[in-house]
């Protein structure tokens, strides 16, 4: 047995660490996956004023940006009974779901493709095969003239030529588990560099209902404040006209790219690689009229997509065995002098990331839940998107459960909500159009009750996202978040049950353990976040701050 | 910092000046023994004959600093970092000996009222007073006595004048007698002088504090005034106890005394490894240079020899000494005479080489010889023949900055320059010893016909302006060479820009936009683009401490026309976790990589706070789970610059906040540094670290810093004083709840706690993605995530004044 320490893993949100062993074989038979960095926001959070918890919490993540920002608000709203005016809901939501475009499409392009293409290969593509390519995949593909792709590969050239790719360098180049033609690598990094304008325009589009993103600014407990942008044409016709340009890049670019993935990697779509428990979760949500909402709320164990049970919230339980505190409390016990985890007893701790279970299991979340959830639970609007994507592709709804299945799990959902977004602009403009242009709940503070406790539930990119608030005396009590990497990339809990991440590793074979390219790939697909999933259990009001590194806390 | 300087000569001057310009509040004390304000000594001579009070040859000193007169330094306490005078005590941080020389003397002046040496004001008062009625006895021929003798050979009131030389020459053991005849010949013509040679005083008779009669080897000597001009030494006996000395105070070549608290600068130092003692005004500001760099940490300097041209320019003939380091006493030498132009070549030559050259009435081109001598060229004595007559650059006219007079023509033409003042932007010739000015001056004269009276004049601000862009343009070239690995070529930057279809009116735009941001003048946009093109040749690290990754989002999502975007990744952040494709230990191999090979040239950008509690260990990095402080150390000990990006990283921003759960501090305090830029801002606007990349990359410097080292050109405005809804809060308009009229109106938000009043930063003018908006358009309010604390003071929707309640 031997082990492997990848760290840091790149191309990630945060701080992430995984040690995995491997046999002769090279077949992974255990992984551990550790968060290696604490902040505590929780802990800051106490004793505030409710209303500042979005501004605050906000900060959780800069990826995952407004999520967080509003799902505090959300949760101080629940704690308050306050109902939202219908246009605060859509705003928010218009917000929510550009983000979901933006934060896929860079995923994809800018934080996986490299596990995929080889940059080196794509110098020997032949342009006008590339551009031929394109039309296999769309009908009318994206920038796709022989001469685009002439620069597209002059540029690369360049790069390469100079020995030193900058953000390229030190990739795992010429890897064997690259297998897309030098064709197919020119054409989807063409994509790459189109990825960057697509995210920028996009941001502009968040940035008129948000004031700037990352960290939108416009989200306050009742409503939201970018009212005189709402009622201005001009703004809400520039919204409508940068998410028309980047349903044209998801339709045209991003669906038949990674149908194109899904061609070149089929054998390990086949084979099943990156699998796990089979386990989702899904809250559902983005209502936008009576009868619709984009996602369904359920749950599937086991992989039985046959029985989607309820979503029950008390059912949520989270386990601190493995991680770094003891009950409440925070509980260090430090690194191997060597730097690697200690992993060597059953009840050893490594990792900042809690273990929260759902009905005693370990969860995954994500599109691919989503999907799943959505799609047995009956949902007419997403279904076609995920007819037609398995029949081009000739998948199965079994072969979505997969590494590059989530994947096109993420693809399918871009470009469902793409085209659904559309609708919470028609109800919102219906709804000024008839004088409703409420966007804050009125209330005096002074007369909402002093002490109550609120919860927040949202689909947020990465999976499920929840918020949980106490107050007393009109101040913060206790905070504590699950975000959707803290279920994937929990670690193992009492019961030897493992994070979802490290399920997936388990029985994936490497070409090279020096070049753990295969590992990147799992952990890659599901869009792990850190910064979001590392979360300090209520600290009891007991002093914070002093914190010793403990050989053994209470084991 | 408390720098107390000895001695108000020129050396001490020009140091007190200079430090003054670098770091305007440094405390800088002079302490001098005279009892007047610095003057400079060189034009001692123009007192003696009255032509000029001491006013007129008194040296600038910066106002601010703080001069002692008659303090004359007796000893120096280093251990109690004292300096003691006659009268009272001086405390330093740092001490600067510039006490230049003294006059040797034969014997014992002081006291008698006949005898005298020629260093100071007083010297030249007590000759000119004393001399009257009496013969001048000058003993001595060097270039100072033959000065002082030109000056007393013109003067009415004198009206006999002997000169003492020990030799057989004048001004130089080693001239030729053919020069040594034409210098003689110019003294004698007036007939008042008489020139005895292989003579010295034997004998003196001393009545009533004065000398009534000398007696030389070859003649006797009634009611004589006398003035030795026969040397100096260094002026530092109240050093010998304290500090290693030789001739001069003992210095290393970073004019560092063997305390390293104490400098030592100009004719009273005397540079250890060579021997080397200054007797040029221009050596002494050299040196004077070197010690302000290496005082103030501004970079390592040290003191090197240059070549020293010296004129004597008396009455009717100029002579040219250009002397090389090299200069030794076994030389060969090369003469050209000419007894028609009266005129002598002396060329001095080892081993092949020219080190020396003096020339009576020489027109040869000095900058050839210079050039020689520099380069060490063996001398091509045909060639020397040649061009014996005539130089390309003219006469020499200011030997202390090399300028000839073809030089000054030329300057005068093209920048149409009318008088002396104005030259001052162009050269400093007629001003560092000043001895040339009048020359200068009838140069620029003669010159104003030369000038097209069409060419537009350009004003003092403009020919600044043009000087700053050569400089900025050098330095950018300077970046050509810089990053082995990463050589793309700025071809590669349009190709990019062809990819990302970004046009040249957009990027024109943009480029007017950061000149007007960086507020530099609008010509500097194409240095901008320039600089632009270069960006990818400073290696830079990108450190993800505590953060949230939202200064690296904000980076790559929300940019101006994707050029931002473009930037980054077209600049070679050779580390930077979010984004590398490196992962493991490959991406730390990157890491270690840069740090080794790219020492002090890298820019190391931070982003999130750095967590201290429980030793470091709430944040570990890479395989060996090193900790974030350490890490940190390690990438910031060999950076060329570290910015801080974003609040965390500026005061540890949210992580810090109360109760500050992780021991959290920005990376200036973790660090312990105080030179390092922050960007605070949460996030960061992307164009501010642009500009301060750009401006690094430009200016070599850091911007101009508040008190919180923000780059003023960004944060310098109050968010309030550029609000787009001041005008409503001008006239009360506000907004009172969440979406009422006022806010559909879009009225001030000072009711709904908007903390632009106590905000600094540029947000109402740059925006945000794409100048989209920014938190006060879209109607909550500025968090004031820009200042310290903000987290604990500013971040909430309410009035400061209710917070108190
Ligand atoms: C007449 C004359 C003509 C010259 N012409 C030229 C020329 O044409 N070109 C050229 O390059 N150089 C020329 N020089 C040489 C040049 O002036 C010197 O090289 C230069 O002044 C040396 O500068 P310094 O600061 O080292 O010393 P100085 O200028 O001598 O300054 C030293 C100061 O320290 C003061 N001091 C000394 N001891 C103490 C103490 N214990 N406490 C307090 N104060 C003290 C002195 O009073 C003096 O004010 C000339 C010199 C003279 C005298
Ligand atoms: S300053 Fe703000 S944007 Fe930056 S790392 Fe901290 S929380 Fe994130
Ligand atoms: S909105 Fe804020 S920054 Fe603007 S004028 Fe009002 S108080 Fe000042």
């Amino acid at each position: 047995m031997k082990k492997i320490v990848i760290d840091p893993i790149t191309r990630i949100e945060g701080h992430l660490r995984a040690e995995i062993e491997i046999d002769e074989n090279n077949i992974v038979q255990e992984a551990y996956i550790s968060g290696q960095l604490f902040r505590g926001i929780e802990t800051i959070l106490k004793n505030r004023d409710p209303r500042d918890a979005g501004l605050l919490a906000g900060r959780i993540c800069g990826v995952c940006t407004n999520s967080h920002f509003r799902a505090a608000i959300t949760a101080v709203e629940d704690a308050y009974a306050l109902e939202l005016p219908k246009n605060a809901q859509i705003i928010r939501d218009l917000i929510s779901l550009a983000l979901f475009l933006q934060d896929h499409v860079v995923h994809f392009y800018h934080l996986h493709l490299l596990d995929y293409v080889d940059v080196t290969d794509a110098l020997e593509a032949d342009p006008k095969q590339t551009s031929k390519l394109g039309h296999q995949f769309s009908e009318r593909p994206y920038a796709n003239s022989h001469a685009h792709y002439i620069s597209v590969k002059e540029k690369l050239q360049k790069f390469v030529k100079a020995g030193k790719l900058g953000l390229f360098a030190n990739g795992y180049w010429g890897h064997k588990a690259y297998k897309l033609s030098p064709e197919e690598n020119l054409l989807l990094l063409s994509h790459y560099l189109e990825a960057l304008k697509f995210q920028t325009n996009i941001s502009q589009a968040i940035a008129i209902f948000g004031g700037k993103t990352p960290h939108p600014q416009t989200i306050v407990v009742g409503g939201i404040t970018s009212v005189a942008d709402m009622l201005n044409p001009q703004r809400l016709n520039d919204f409508i006209f940068i998410m028309k340009e980047a349903k044209a890049f998801i339709d045209r670019a991003y669906l038949p790219d990674m149908k194109l993935l899904v061609r070149g990697y089929k054998e390990e779509i086949k084979q099943g690689l990156g699998k796990g428990a089979g386990n989702f979760l899904s809250v559902g949500g983005y209502q936008f009229d009576k009868n619709h909402r984009l996602f369904e709320p359920g749950v599937i164990f086991g992989g039985d997509f046959t029985a989607i049970h309820p979503f029950d919230a008390r059912q949520i339980t989270e386990n601190v065995e493995r991680a770094w505190y003891d009950g409440d409390d925070i509980c260090y016990t430090d690194l191997n002098p060597d730097g690697t985890l200690k992993t060597a007893g059953n009840r050893d701790k490594y990792s900042w990331i809690k273990a929260p279970r759902y009905a005693q299991k370990s969860m995954e979340c994500g599109p691919l839940a989503r999907i799943l959830v959505s799609y047995y639970q009956g949902n007419e609007l997403i279904k076609p998107f995920v007819d037609s994507f398995l029949k081009e592709t000739d998948l199965t709804m079994e072969d979505l459960h997969t590494t590059i299945g989530r994947n096109a799990a993420r693809a399918i959902e871009t470009a469902y909500i793409a085209e659904y977004l559309f609708r919470f602009i028609n109800t919102l403009v219906e709804n000024i159009k008839y004088y409703d242009t409420a966007t804050w709940k009125q209330y005096q503070f002074d007369t909402l009750p002093g002490e109550s406790g609120g919860k927040a539930f949202l689909e947020v990119p990465r999976g499920v996202l929840s918020h949980f608030v106490e107050i007393k005396n009109q101040k913060i009590d206790k905070y504590q978040v699950i975000a959707p990497t803290t279920w994937n990339a929990s670690p193992k809990d009492s019961s030897g049950q493992r994070g979802a991440y490290e399920e997936a590793l388990i029985g994936l074979t490497l070409q090279d353990s020096q070049k753990p390219l295969e590992v990147l790939r799992v952990l890659h697909a599901f869009d792990p976040c850190i910064a979001c999933a590392v979360h300090v259990i209520d600290a009891k009001g007991k002093e914070v701050g002093k914190f010793k590194i403990e050989q053994n806390c209470l084991l | 910092m408390k720098i107390v300087i000895i001695g108000g000569g020129i050396a001490g001057t020009y140091l007190a000046n200079g430090i003054k310009k670098n770091i305007p509040d440094t405390d800088v004390q002079i302490l001098s023994d005279e009892a007047y304000m610095p003057y400079d000594r060189i034009h001692l001579c123009r007192l003696v004959n009255d032509s000029e009070m001491i006013e007129d040859i008194s040296l600038t000193l910066e106002s601010s600093v703080k001069i002692n007169l008659n303090q004359k330094v007796t000893k120096i306490d280093p251990k109690a970092k004292k300096v003691i005078t006659q009268s009272s005590a001086f405390d330093y941080d740092k001490l600067i000996i510039a006490t230049g020389s003294v006059p040797k003397t034969l014997f014992d002046t002081s006291g008698i009222k006949n005898a005298a040496t020629f260093r100071s004001a007083d010297d030249t008062q007590k000759i000119k007073e004393g001399i009257k009625g009496k013969e001048a006895v000058i003993v001595g021929a060097g270039p100072i006595a033959l000065e002082l003798l030109d000056t007393l050979n013109l003067m009415s009131t004198i009206q006999k004048i002997t000169l003492l030389v020990r030799s057989r020459s004048l001004y130089d053991k080693t001239l030729s007698p053919q020069s040594i005849n034409i210098i003689e010949s110019t003294y004698l013509k007036s007939g008042k002088v008489r020139i005895s040679y292989e003579d010295e005083i034997i004998d003196k008779t001393i009545h009533n504090d004065e000398i009534t009669q000398i007696i030389t080897k070859k003649l006797k000597i009634e009611n004589p005034f006398l003035i030795f001009g026969i040397g100096i030494q260094p002026n530092i006996d109240f050093a010998r106890d304290s500090l290693e000395c030789n001739r001069g105070v003992l210095t290393n070549p970073k004019m560092q005394t063997s305390d390293t608290d104490i400098y030592a600068v100009g004719e009273a130092a005397e540079i250890k490894e060579t021997g080397f003692i200054a007797g040029h005004v221009k050596e002494c500001t050299l040196q004077a240079e070197v010690a302000i760099a290496n005082i103030l940490g501004i970079e390592e300097r040290v003191f090197k020899q240059e070549i020293s041209i010296d004129m004597l320019k008396v009455g009717e003939f100029d002579l040219v000494d250009v002397k090389a380091p090299a200069f030794c006493q076994k030389y060969e030498k090369i003469l050209m005479t000419s007894d028609q132009d009266q005129r002598v070549d002396e060329y001095y030559i080892c081993d092949d080489k020219l080190t020396r050259f003096v020339g009576i009435n020489s027109n040869i081109d000095i900058g050839y010889l210079e050039k020689l001598m520099k380069e060490k060229e063996p001398i091509d004595a045909s060639y020397l023949y040649q061009n014996r007559l005539h130089s390309e650059r003219g006469r020499l006219i200011c030997s202390c900055e090399h300028v000839y007079q073809k030089d000054l023509e030329e300057m005068v033409k093209e920048n149409a320059i009318s008088n002396f003042q104005e030259l001052a932007a162009f050269t400093q010739a007629g001003r560092v010893c000043g001895r040339c000015k009048k020359m200068v001056e009838d140069v620029i004269e003669a010159s104003q016909v030369l000038i097209d009276p069409n060419k537009p004049k350009k004003s003092a601000t403009d020919i600044q302006r043009e000087k700053e862009l050569a400089l900025v343009k050098k330095r950018i070239e300077k970046f050509n060479r810089l990053h082995p690995q990463n050589q793309l070529d700025s071809e590669n930057l349009s190709s990019a820009m062809d990819a990302f279809e970004i046009g040249t009116k957009e990027l024109n735009s943009w480029l007017a936009m950061v000149t007007a941001t960086m507020q530099l003048h609008p010509e500097f946009a194409s240095l901008i683009k320039e600089g632009v093109s270069m960006l990818n040749r400073i290696p830079i690290i990108w450190l993800e401490l505590a953060d949230c990754s939202g200064n690296s989002e904000a980076f790559i999502k929300s940019a101006h026309p994707a050029i931002e975007d473009l930037i980054f990744e077209y600049i070679s952040l050779d580390y930077h976790e979010l984004l590398m494709s490196a992962a493991g230990e490959q991406s730390e191999s990157a890491l270690e990589h840069t740090i080794r090979t790219q020492k002090g040239n890298y820019i190391l950008i931070v982003e999130g706070a750095v967590p201290l509690g429980m030793e470091g260990k709430f944040l570990r990095i890479g395989t060996k789970g090193e900790t974030g402080i350490s890490l940190l150390r390690k990438c910031a000990k060999d950076a060329a610059m570290v910015i801080s990006v974003g609040s965390c990283a500026f005061d540890g921003g949210v992580v810090a906040a109360a109760p500050n759960p992780t021991g959290a501090v920005g990376a200036a305090e973790a660090l312990g540094q105080k030179d390092i830029i922050n960007l605070p801002g949460c996030p960061v606007n992307p164009i501010n670290i642009v500009g301060t990349l750009l401006s690094y990359l430009m200016f070599d410097e850091l911007p101009s810093l508040d008190q919180y080292n923000r780059p003023l050109w960004a944060y310098e405005g109050r968010i309030h004083d550029n609000c787009e809804r001041r005008g409503h809060y001008e006239l009360g308009e506000f907004v009172k709840a969440w979406g009422d009229e006022g806010a559909k109106k879009g009225w001030c938000l000072f009711e709904m706690g908007c903390k632009g009043p106590y905000a600094n930063a540029n947000c109402p003018t740059m925006k945000f993605n794409l100048n989209t908006s920014w938190p006060v358009q879209a109607g909550h309010g500025c968090m004031g995530c820009v200042e310290k604390g903000f987290f604990d003071k500013l971040a909430n929707e309410r009035k400061i004044r209710e917070e108190k309640l």
